[in-house]
């Protein structure tokens, strides 16, 4: 909102740690849709929020017994999904007022999850893949209730390979909502109808190896991969045929080709900046915790490697709206980097401007020419006849969540009961106890 | 005032003074409202003659609905809650009182400061009462049950305002040494203090997000801070002769209004440091008197004044379209409700009454 005055230039990439949070054994952490907070999934299966006004930590989510292996936000932040290796998923309702919150859903599976999603319009709606292979899409409405496992449709006389189907190792809906990105260890990109559950498209990327991350831009037209050749490509996604006018099957060649020629280093997360115009790549280095950054507007190029110490990197996710990073850390350090602005003595002295260089100063024509005082003030009632809008909120925090709307019927289909995830929510203040409290 | 825009434009206005005086015992007729009515100022007439024009905009009706004593030193703030059910109002009893809006009864006194109160603000689920006061201290309080939850030390003299963001996760609150200090109200600690102001810091209020801050003082300069890091990022520096002492973000955090000591309201773009609309009519040279938005219904910007009334502005033409009189001295606070077309006033000395004026039109 306030971007333009903290920072008058367009959104940097982030160059320094602002604080680290110390969360033990923390394995990722994420934004949320609106910034205000961070998930962080830890390796013993405890999730916790953290509050970015305060930097501290206000809920813990306690319900696993395994390792948590992804987190997600709802589109308000209301609802937050972790799914773990205890073969569950759990949808958490932070609008409750009880401390420690308790599940709002859980969702069991038949093996350890590996990663699971909210679908981008309703919570109901959950993507789930498993640690075997297997993508599950759930829908949790009630008059909908069903649990559908998506498998990529074999044709006639394939019988003998049906046996070695390729495993499924990465599942994500894109950021619409429409479709379903699927990963294979072949090296497949499979694209699923999320209504219809249809596969319209289906990709071989070359000399990838198995796919291991997905990321879109928050167009959704730009989907980059990470596959086990080391390797992030950033693909220009083609439209898809509606569900049942076929399939469409092609290779895909990437528009960039993203990796460390000199360490050959793979990558553990990936993400973009809100603008899309940076891509922050974070190095599965096991002795360092190296952070690449790539400028997509400047056709891919190489830009830096931010260091944040000898901890190796697990995870890392940028800010919905500002120049901000999240990364995680190996024994439980979560970074949040920033990009610093020099103070500007300037701003304390009122109407001054602070020049780089000096300027021989040119004086206007009129600058010091006596006007009729009644002119000026005339001038100025005329000024301030003008209507003004202190109220209504076309605010970029909600551009933040805004989804792309194609306002067909994929997006009623996924409107339809609807979830209680709206912008009112509040996240009730637990006040901690102790410290200076008096009667 | 009045009594000119009336000249000015006919029937409507005419209406409206009737009423102010109607609902009013203490003022029986019109004749008794012209001699305190101070001198029109060459801005404001020109703004009526201009405007006579335009075809007249609907005006608001408030009326007197109730007029709560129970203060017995000044008061010095009231602040409806967000969600509209309650009112808490504090002065310089040390007390500060939770009144129900709607039959003016007094729910609860939440004391335990040990010197007169200056400010309160809400939290953004009513349930908490921050609380500013002259014994240094701020004070977080669960209304429901008048429990104090928490202390909160570091300042070293009065603090005089005080403000909640708007997720309640932050204070910020401003005292007299000139120091702005920045609360993470869960712990009850100070995250960050700004040494802001060189005077009496008079009012500080974060944007809607929560990343901006703004704060004014008496030397005169309204400032804006980034909340994260603590940076000031701008300086609005008025006349000398208009030492601001309220501010702040309008509803959408676009703007800013301030009030200052030469009688004036202003509305600012902090982004460009234009002053978009300038508010006159009132009286205010002495006392801290706060301003504030009202959006519920019209668009209106209402605020108390030295001569005893309370102002009513229309917030695009600058007319002022209602005068609420009844209170017998400054009327230094006024809150809008958050949903309904309410207004709250305070006075001091020697009236240390609130009046909650109502719409008619509702």
């Amino acid at each position: 909102m306030n971007e333009a005055l903290i920072s008058p230039f367009i959104i940097n990439h982030p160059t320094a740690v602002q604080t680290s949070l110390y969360s033990y054994r923390a394995q990722l952490s994420r934004f949320d849709p609106s910034g205000r907070f961070v998930g962080v999934g830890t390796f013993d299966g405890t999730a916790y929020i953290y509050d970015m006004d305060t930097k501290a930590a206000v809920r813990t989510l306690d319900g696993h017994v395994k390792n948590i292996t992804s987190l997600d936000w709802s589109r308000h932040s209301r609802y937050v999904l972790t799914s773990s290796k205890d073969w569950n998923v759990i949808v958490w309702d932070l609008s409750l007022t009880c401390d420690p919150p308790q599940r709002f859903a859980t969702i069991r599976l038949d093996a350890p999850v590996s990663s699971a999603s909210f679908h981008p319009r309703n919570s109901q709606i959950v993507l789930a893949l498993t640690s075997t292979g297997e993508v599950y899409l759930q829908d949790l409405r009630p008059s909908y209730r069903e649990r559908f496992e998506l498998c990529e449709p074999q044709e006639e006389g394939e019988d003998e390979e049906h046996s070695r189907r390729a495993a499924m190792t990465v599942a994500r809906f894109d950021p619409s909502g429409k479709h379903i990105f699927i990963g294979t260890s072949s090296g497949h990109i499979l694209v699923f109808n999320t209504r219809t559950r249809v596969m319209v498209g289906r990709h071989k990327v070359s000399g990838a190896g198995g796919m291991k991350g997905f990321e879109f831009a928050k167009s959704g037209r730009r989907l980059l991969t990470n596959s086990s050749d080391r390797t992030l490509r950033q693909f220009n996604l083609p439209t898809y045929p509606r569900p049942g006018e076929g399939i469409l099957e092609t290779e895909l060649e990437p528009t960039h080709r993203f990796n460390d020629p000199i360490t050959k280093t793979a990558w553990n997360a990936m993400s973009y900046s809100p603008d899309g115009e940076w891509l922050a790549g974070g190095s599965a280095d096991p002795a360092s915790h190296k952070i690449y950054i790539w400028d997509i507007s400047n056709d891919g190029q190489f830009t830096t490697a931010l260091d944040g110490g000898r901890d190796s990197l697990l995870h890392l996710h940028w800010h919905p709206s500002k120049s901000s990073i999240v990364s995680t850390a190996l024994h439980g350090n979560i970074f949040i980097w920033h990009s610093p602005n020099p103070e500007r003595w300037g701003a304390f002295a009122g109407g001054f401007e602070e020049v780089d260089e000096n300027v021989e100063y040119e004086e206007k024509e009129d600058e010091f020419d006596v006007e009729d005082e009644e002119e000026i003030l005339k001038r100025k009632m005329k000024a301030e006849e003008e209507d003004v809008d202190v109220d209504s909120l076309e605010d970029d925090a909600h551009q933040n969540v805004q989804l792309i709307s194609q306002n067909d019927e994929d997006d009623h289909w996924a409107d339809q009961e609807p979830d209680e995830d709206a912008t009112s929510w509040k996240m009730k203040i637990v006040i901690m106890e102790g410290g200076d409290t008096l009667p | 005032m009045d009594p000119l825009e009336g000249m000015d434009d006919s029937s409507t206005d005419d209406d409206n003074t009737s009423q102010t005086t109607e609902d009013d015992p203490q003022v029986p007729d019109h004749s008794a409202q012209a001699p305190p009515a101070p001198a029109p100022q060459p801005s404001t007439s020109t703004t009526s003659s201009t405007t006579s024009t335009i075809p007249a905009r609907e005006r608001p009706q408030y009326q007197l609905k109730h007029v709560i004593s129970g203060h017995t030193m000044s008061i010095s703030a009231v602040k409806f809650s967000p969600d509209g059910t309650l009112l808490a109002s504090c002065g310089a009893e040390n007390i500060v009182k939770i009144w129900n809006p709607f039959t003016g009864e007094l729910i609860r006194n939440l004391s335990g400061h040990t010197a007169g109160l200056s400010d309160i603000s809400w939290s953004n689920d009513s349930v908490y009462l921050a609380s500013a006061s002259d014994d240094t201290t701020v004070r977080i309080w669960e209304v429901d049950t008048g429990v104090c939850h928490k202390l909160l030390r570091g300042h070293t003299k009065w603090v005089f305002c005080l403000n909640y963001n708007s997720t309640a996760t932050l204070l910020v609150s401003g005292a007299c040494d000139g120091d702005v200090k920045i609360w993470d109200t869960k712990r009850g600690k100070c995250l960050k203090t700004l040494h802001a102001h060189l005077d009496y810091v008079t009012a500080v209020h974060f944007n809607r997000d929560s990343s901006l801050i703004v704060s004014c003082a008496l030397d005169g300069l309204i400032r804006i801070w980034n909340t994260t890091n603590g940076q000031c990022l701008k300086t609005l520096a008025e006349g000398h002769d208009a030492i601001c002492q309220q501010v702040q973000f309008s509803p959408n955090s676009k703007y800013i209004l301030s009030t200052a000591h030469d009688s004036a309201i202003r509305l600012w773009d902090y982004q460009t440091t234009r002053c978009l609309k300038t508010y006159t009519g009132h009286v205010n040279a002495k006392y801290c008197i706060s301003a504030c938005f009202s959006v519920t219904g019209g668009k209106w910007i209402v605020a108390g004044s030295e001569d005893h009334k309370t102002y009513i502005w229309d917030l695009q033409t600058r007319e002022v379209v209602q005068v609420l009189e009844g209170h017998q001295d400054v009327v230094v606070a006024v809150a809008t409700h958050p949903a309904r077309n309410m207004i709250a006033t305070g006075s001091i000395d020697s009236d240390l009454t609130i009046r909650i004026w109502e719409d008619q039109r509702n």
